[in-house]
């Protein structure tokens, strides 16, 4: 009878066991597939996809598949709670992959601490230093973005005098004030600030107040189809010396202001949005295996912040592998290992103190000629 | 048009009165015995009945249009953000001194705006709304800026904070009702029928000896104490704050809620809150992966279905089923 019994328990516990295998591992995320940040998080979200789609074809993760609960949270840091305590309380992710949104990322951060889910995130760290101990940063530091437009300027260029032309976003504002002390390090100086809104449809007082105070080229930082809005009013305004800097974004709108301002329209890039920039090695081995993947499921589709949330993910499912668990505490602790990882966009340096895990610049200066992306070296 | 159920002086029958409490009775229960997800979206629900209780002494209960409580509420949110934060205060204070600063500052935008009527006071109205979304983006040594303002602690009282969202959502749901209860009594109060009559006719209330200018100013200024506790509630209820939470989104949504619950009605807005904020969920939790895209266009058709066969608002269902009962008895 006990014998019997024994059996009895064993096979149910062996039943558990068997079953708990085969669930999901469910790793959420938070994405503006509507407002301002779309573009970027829809990228973001179909290359955690294709990434989990890979990951699954080759066995999945300690022998589980992944699955990602994807919530849109409409670039709106209330849709963003909601979204978050709905994928914690019901779906138990056991990670978040998040998109781009900066205050929906952070409104939430308190909750996702409380209940002990890492935050691997496209956006900027969360503000207070107890949310920061769980979040890490896939978004290159916005000074890269101001040293390589200035570098350009200062080792290519007499230009000595920029504008700052922005938008009021949360990772603008930072590149805005971050932008007026790395220009003086490269002995340039900001001579005005204008601001602009997303949805502008014309930006001519504000190109004109930065020619009249004597700039000789426009930082641009901000995102989306405002950098084509910018191109045509320095064109309209028949500004032929005046140069259109825009900062990280997606290519098909780099093609659109390059096409109206040739040459004097620059970008900031990733070697993935310009892969001939790559040298040979680990750093384009890494590159390639990415864009295969990519181009086969999205053809000529810009690359940008698909890699990113490629690299992300990647990072992530080698912590969880660290960690030989999904726990969140030990999938935390093995995210600050994770140093030297060679991604598609840059090598990734996560520690204890250092949760922005690009630490070396990963850009290189683009422009458009006759449609194609090329790096930029000399001067105008 | 102004809507019977604000000028009306029948009695609704005792049942149908009740159904909308039984009904959100019941929803909360749900709230409180289900996840922590339900919980967040209905104390959403009660934050926004607030601020629509608020909005219906001034649009409902008066017939005017304010397109800018959404200032008032960026006032509670940041009054509150700033004052525990900075000056160390207990949350349940921080709320009571930002209700003063935005009653103060109704009072002195209103006394000036509130003599416009129709679309100017509608313009007018709205670009308080837009000035202080500009002023919590541009002022950032004290807002923080689109970068928010995070650390905000939870609601309590003496030291005792109520940590998790099915506390938090207990003490909404009484601010929320007690808010309700509030709005009854000044509906059928002296006060509230002169604010009816000039829903009605301003020139007809002000023929009965009614101060019209007064009593839309102190609308006015009870829409925004509703709306700055309804900023300063969310607050509170999330820890964190940026200037999109009090957009032009706040305002549009909170038109919907209205309306949809019923304007005029003492338990519409609350009611309109529940509903409007339970569609989009049970529709992210219900639709196929293939057809969340859609979510929004779902959301909206299922808007415009009830506005089309309940236009007075889902709080009027029951004498709606009422009337027809009676007129198929006289048939």
């Amino acid at each position: 009878m006990r014998l019997r019994v024994a059996l009895a328990v064993s096979a149910a516990m062996f039943t558990i066991h068997a079953a708990s295998a085969q669930e999901p591992i469910r790793i959420g995320s938070s994405v503006g597939l509507t407002g301002y940040s779309a573009a970027t998080d829809r990228a973001w979200r179909d290359s955690l996809e294709l990434a989990a789609e890979k990951l699954n074809a080759a066995g999945g993760l300690l022998g589980r598949k992944v699955e990602f609960v994807f919530e849109d949270n409409r670039s709106e840091p209330q849709e963003a709670v909601v979204g978050y305590r709905k994928m914690i309380a019901n779906d138990k992710v056991v990670a978040v992959d998040s998109g781009c949104v900066s205050a929906g990322n952070a409104a939430a951060a308190s909750s996702l601490v409380r209940a002990k889910v890492p935050m691997i995130l496209c956006s900027i760290l969360p503000p207070r230093p107890e949310e920061q101990k769980w979040a890490f940063s896939f978004l290159p530091p916005p000074r890269f973005e101001s040293e390589t437009r200035f570098r350009y300027l200062r080792d290519h260029t007499t230009i000595r005098k920029v504008g700052i032309l922005h938008d009021p976003t949360p990772y603008a504002m930072m590149m805005r004030d971050l932008g007026i002390k790395v220009a003086q390090e490269f002995g340039i100086e900001v001579v005005t600030t204008e601001s602009y809104k997303q949805d502008d449809a014309d930006m001519s007082v504000q190109i004109g107040r930065i020619n009249s105070a004597g700039a000789g080229a426009i930082v641009k930082m901000g995102q989306g189809g405002s950098t084509v809005t910018a191109a045509k009013n320095v064109k309209q305004l028949g500004l032929d010396k005046m140069l259109l800097m825009a900062s990280l974004d997606d290519g098909v709108l780099f093609t659109q202001a390059g096409e109206i301002l040739g040459e004097q329209f620059l970008f900031v890039a990733p070697g993935v949005q310009i892969p001939a920039s790559i040298p040979a090695g680990p750093a384009r081995e890494a590159a390639d295996e990415f864009l295969n993947t990519w181009r086969a499921k999205f053809g000529d589709r810009d690359p940008n912040a698909g890699a990113r949330a490629w690299d992300s993910f990647s990072v992530f499912a080698r912590a969880v592998k660290e960690a030989n668990s999904t726990d969140g505490e030990a999938v935390r602790s093995a995210m600050e290992k994770m140093s030297g990882v060679q991604g598609a966009v840059a090598k990734y340096n996560f520690s204890p103190d250092q949760h922005v895990g690009i630490t070396e610049n990963p850009f290189v200066l683009g422009v458009v000629r006759k449609g194609k992306f090329e790096v930029k070296r000399s001067g105008v | 048009m102004i809507s019977p159920a604000i000028t009306s002086t029948r009695p609704r029958a005792a049942w149908t009165a009740a159904l909308p409490v039984i009904a959100a009775g019941a929803l909360i229960a749900y709230g409180l015995t289900s996840s922590g997800y339900i919980a967040t979206v209905l104390g959403f629900a009660a934050i926004y009945g607030v601020f629509c209780t608020g909005l219906n002494f001034f649009m409902g209960y008066t017939g005017q249009a304010s397109f800018g409580q959404n200032a008032f509420a960026a006032l509670g949110g940041y009054g509150s953000a700033i004052l525990t934060d900075r000056l160390g205060l207990e949350p349940v204070l921080a709320i009571l001194a930002s209700m003063s600063i935005a009653g103060i500052v109704a009072l002195v935008v209103g006394y000036p705006t509130l003599r416009l009527r129709g679309h100017y006071l509608a313009m007018a109205t709205f670009a308080l709304g837009l000035i202080t979304y500009e002023i919590t983006i541009e002022w950032t040594s004290l807002t923080h800026g689109y970068m928010g303002y995070s650390g905000i602690p939870p609601l309590g009282l003496f030291g005792y904070e109520l940590a998790n969202e099915k506390q938090q959502l207990v003490a909404l749901v009484v601010i929320a009702l007690f808010g309700v209860w509030i709005s009854n009594r000044l509906r059928n109060s002296r006060f509230g029928r002169a604010l009816r009559a000039i829903a009605g006719s301003e020139a007809a209330a002000a023929a009965l000896g009614i101060n019209v200018a007064r009593y839309k100013l102190a609308a006015f200024v009870i829409a925004a104490l509703y709306a700055s506790v309804a900023g300063s509630l969310f607050a509170h209820f999330i820890g964190f704050i940026s200037p999109e939470v009090f957009g032009t989104a706040m305002v549009v949504l909170s038109f919907t809620m209205l309306y949809l619950g019923g304007i005029g009605t003492t338990w519409g807005p609350l009611v309109g809150a529940l509903i409007a904020s339970l569609i989009p969920e049970v529709l992210r939790s219900t639709l196929p992966g293939g057809l969340k895209e859609g979510q929004d266009i779902v959301y909206c058709a299922i808007l415009i279905l009830i506005l089309i066969f309940v236009p007075k608002g889902l709080s009027s269902l029951g004498s709606l089923w009422q009337a027809r009962r009676s007129a198929v008895r006289e048939g």
